[in-house]
């Protein structure tokens, strides 16, 4: 520091234009000319029936992200009704006579999912599995069911219906027939155990995409946020209406649009509401929660989706920490007030309107 | 100047630079890229400069620098970015105050004090994520910065000559 | 105000500005960074990759498995041409064209994707 200081008192002007010439010239020298690879590592995996996308800036990126694929299937095995085996079948298949041992993660879960389904007064329903299985929207031939098998399968429906006993690690469904699914929510919890996970290993920036729920772990590695753009519902190749930056933070999304079949001309998508038995229709196409943990913003955006806009509304003012873009039918977008500030609207279809004043 | 007299000017001098790098946090700019902003402490540094000299003004620079990262989070890269970007453009900006303030206006000494803090940021941020990709926002921050550079040299302008006329620096 | 020195300064900041652009044109379309690599990946597994850039004649992949996908490349983009599995969610995605973009199939476990990362956000929430 004192070379420079003595320089300053006694160089001329043009030693300083030089000092100064050949100063910046390597800054703009280094950045035409060379070149290093980035040390992001990308990866993505077929895994709990949708795609894993993991983004991860560390040395040993590839080592982490094969224990997260590792545990992501773990879950999956635990929890998945898709397939045989696992703790969550053993539960459903026991309703109506006995309590079940879980393990500390199903129990997680599903006292989670119980308290999302009370919280939205069961808009968001853990015991949803029957009419999810008749409609067969995750099958590959999705049916319309009767009205009155509908009505029998409601009756089945009922989240009050699970006794969970935290202390001697069982549960219990009330009634035979009765299916627990926790489709809605174990994406979530993924996504925060492999949070957990890059934190264990000292990742300080990474992102994770269990199919479109994603987590960030910090900002990117120059410290910026992450910018995460919010799929156009009605929009064909990928394309979005908005983008959010966010830190930490988790982003899911629900609509109509993810998975969906037709059936004489009408349109039936796969987010069904337990009070009516058929998909929800209460105006919203989409809808996108940000909050600190995953399985709150999983749960939370398929509850507002079948809640809609004013009730959906309410329910995330009511929350703390939590905020949430809606879209609706007519096309327009609301967002919650502390999300304003980073929600950039970009609307390359032009058919959206973004109301910022309600 | 006594020695308290100094250490008090100086410990002042910190706070307003803190200060005015919390209220600019406040002030959001629609960039497209990150690191664009508009560089009020500069104001404070420059003055430094002028009514101490080199050695005090790096002091202060280093001072607010681990200050704000402590405050304002953001985290050890976020340090070293703010504080590479800000020894660099006192160096650049004391060697062509010193070299005579009758060849250089405060405005021009300012813009290249940006342009200056604006390369030492990418290059440690190139170095430490061994990525030089980083540096093609360098353009971006290179317009905003002169522009921005611009606008901070008038004010300390006006300021010097508001500082001169209280005498507290006799 | 302005001072002899201050035309210096000028022109260095126009100069570097310049340059710093020209620098980054060139190293945005230069070499490996501006060439877009397709790969198809079927149950986790990359089968094939094709720089997009380089296709001259469009051309068309089966993909076989329980349901069988036909993919089509044409010069700078590809896409899920023909799909015979149930939801023609990757066929109703349409043309990949930008670095980052991905079409996937989930029934048969296939997904397309052009390597790189968006200039534009760094994922979409679907």
């Amino acid at each position: 520091m004192g070379i420079v200081y003595l320089i300053g008192d006694y160089m001329t002007k043009k030693f300083a234009v030089i000092i100064l010439s050949i100063v910046l010239c390597i800054g703009v020298l280094f950045t035409s000319c060379s070149y290093y690879s980035s040390n992001s590592y990308e990866t993505q995996e077929f895994l709990m029936g949708t795609v894993v996308l993991q983004r991860i800036y560390h040395k040993n990126a590839e080592m982490i992200a094969k224990e997260v694929n590792g545990r992501i299937a773990e879950i999956e095995s635990v929890m998945t009704i898709n397939k045989p085996g696992g703790e969550v079948n053993l539960l459903n298949d026991a309703a109506g006579e006995e309590y079940v041992n879980l393990g500390k993660d199903t129990l997680y879960v599903l006292e989670k999912a119980r308290q999302y389904s009370e919280i939205s007064n069961g808009a968001f329903d853990l015991t949803i599995g029957p009419l999810v299985e008749s409609w067969g929207v995750f099958s590959n031939n999705p049916k319309v069911p009767s009205e009155s098998e509908i009505d029998e399968l409601l009756k089945l429906v009922n989240y009050k219906d699970i006794n969970i006993d935290l202390e001697n690690s069982t549960a219990m469904l009330a009634k035979k027939g009765q299916i627990v699914d926790l489709g809605g929510i174990a994406k979530g919890f993924a996504a925060d155990e492999v949070i957990e996970i890059y934190k264990k290993h000292g990742v300080e920036s990474a992102m994770i995409s269990l199919g479109g729920n994603i987590l960030t772990l910090g900002g990117k590695p120059d410290g910026s946020p992450w910018t995460i753009g919010i799929r156009n519902p009605r929009g064909k190749d990928g394309s979005y209406i908005g983008i959010i930056s966010v830190k930490d933070k988790a982003v899911v999304s629900s609509g109509d649009y993810e998975r969906f079949f037709e059936k004489d001309g009408v349109r039936y998508h796969h987010i069904l509401d337990p009070k009516t038995g058929y998909p929800a229709d209460t105006g919203l196409i989409g809808t996108t929660i940000v909050s600190d943990i995953s399985i709150d913003a999983d749960a939370l955006s398929t509850a507002t989706f079948v809640l809609g806009l004013e009730e959906g509304m309410k329910l995330i003012e009511s929350l703390e920490g939590i905020e949430a873009v809606f879209v609706t039918e007519d096309k327009k977008i609301y967002v919650t007030d502390g999300l304003k500030e980073t929600f950039i609207f970009r609307d390359e279809s032009k058919e959206f309107e973004y109301v910022e004043k309600r | 100047m006594n020695k308290v007299k100094k250490t008090i000017l100086l410990g002042v001098f910190v706070s307003q630079a803190l200060i005015l790098s919390i209220i600019e946090s406040w002030i959001p700019i629609p960039a497209p890229v990150p690191g664009v902003k508009l560089g009020l402490a500069n104001i404070i540094t420059i003055i430094t400069i002028m009514f101490f000299g080199f050695r005090e003004a790096i002091s202060v620079v280093f001072v607010r620098c681990v200050l704000s990262s402590i405050f304002g989070g953001g985290g050890w890269m976020l340090f070293l970015f703010s504080i590479s970007g800000g020894v660099l453009s006192t160096v650049v900006m004391s060697v062509l105050y010193k070299s005579g303030r009758n060849k250089f206006s405060i405005t021009g000494i300012s813009i290249a004090g940006a342009i200056a803090h604006n390369i030492g940021q990418i290059l440690v941020a190139a170095f430490f994520m061994k990525d030089l990709a980083v540096a093609v926002v360098l353009p971006v921050l290179l317009v905003s910065g002169s522009i921005m550079g611009f606008f901070v040299g008038l004010v300390s302008g006006f300021l010097e000559g508001a500082l001169r006329r209280t005498r507290i620096f006799d | 105000m302005l001072k002899k020195g201050d035309l210096i300064i000028l022109g260095f900041a126009i100069i570097l500005i310049a340059a710093s652009f020209i620098g980054v044109s060139i190293y945005k379309s230069s070499g490996e960074n501006a060439r877009k690599i397709a790969v198809i990946i079927k149950d986790n597994q990359e089968i094939k990759r094709i720089d997009i850039d380089a296709v001259s004649e469009p051309m068309e992949i089966t993909v076989l498995g329980e349901y069988n996908d036909i993919v089509l490349v044409e010069k700078g983009r590809i896409r899920f041409k023909e799909a015979d599995c149930p939801d023609k969610v990757c066929v109703n995605t349409g043309w990949l064209t930008e670095k980052g973009d991905m079409a996937v199939c989930l029934p048969n476990k296939t997904m397309i994707k052009i390597e790189g990362q968006s200039d534009d956000v760094d994922i979409v929430t679907y």
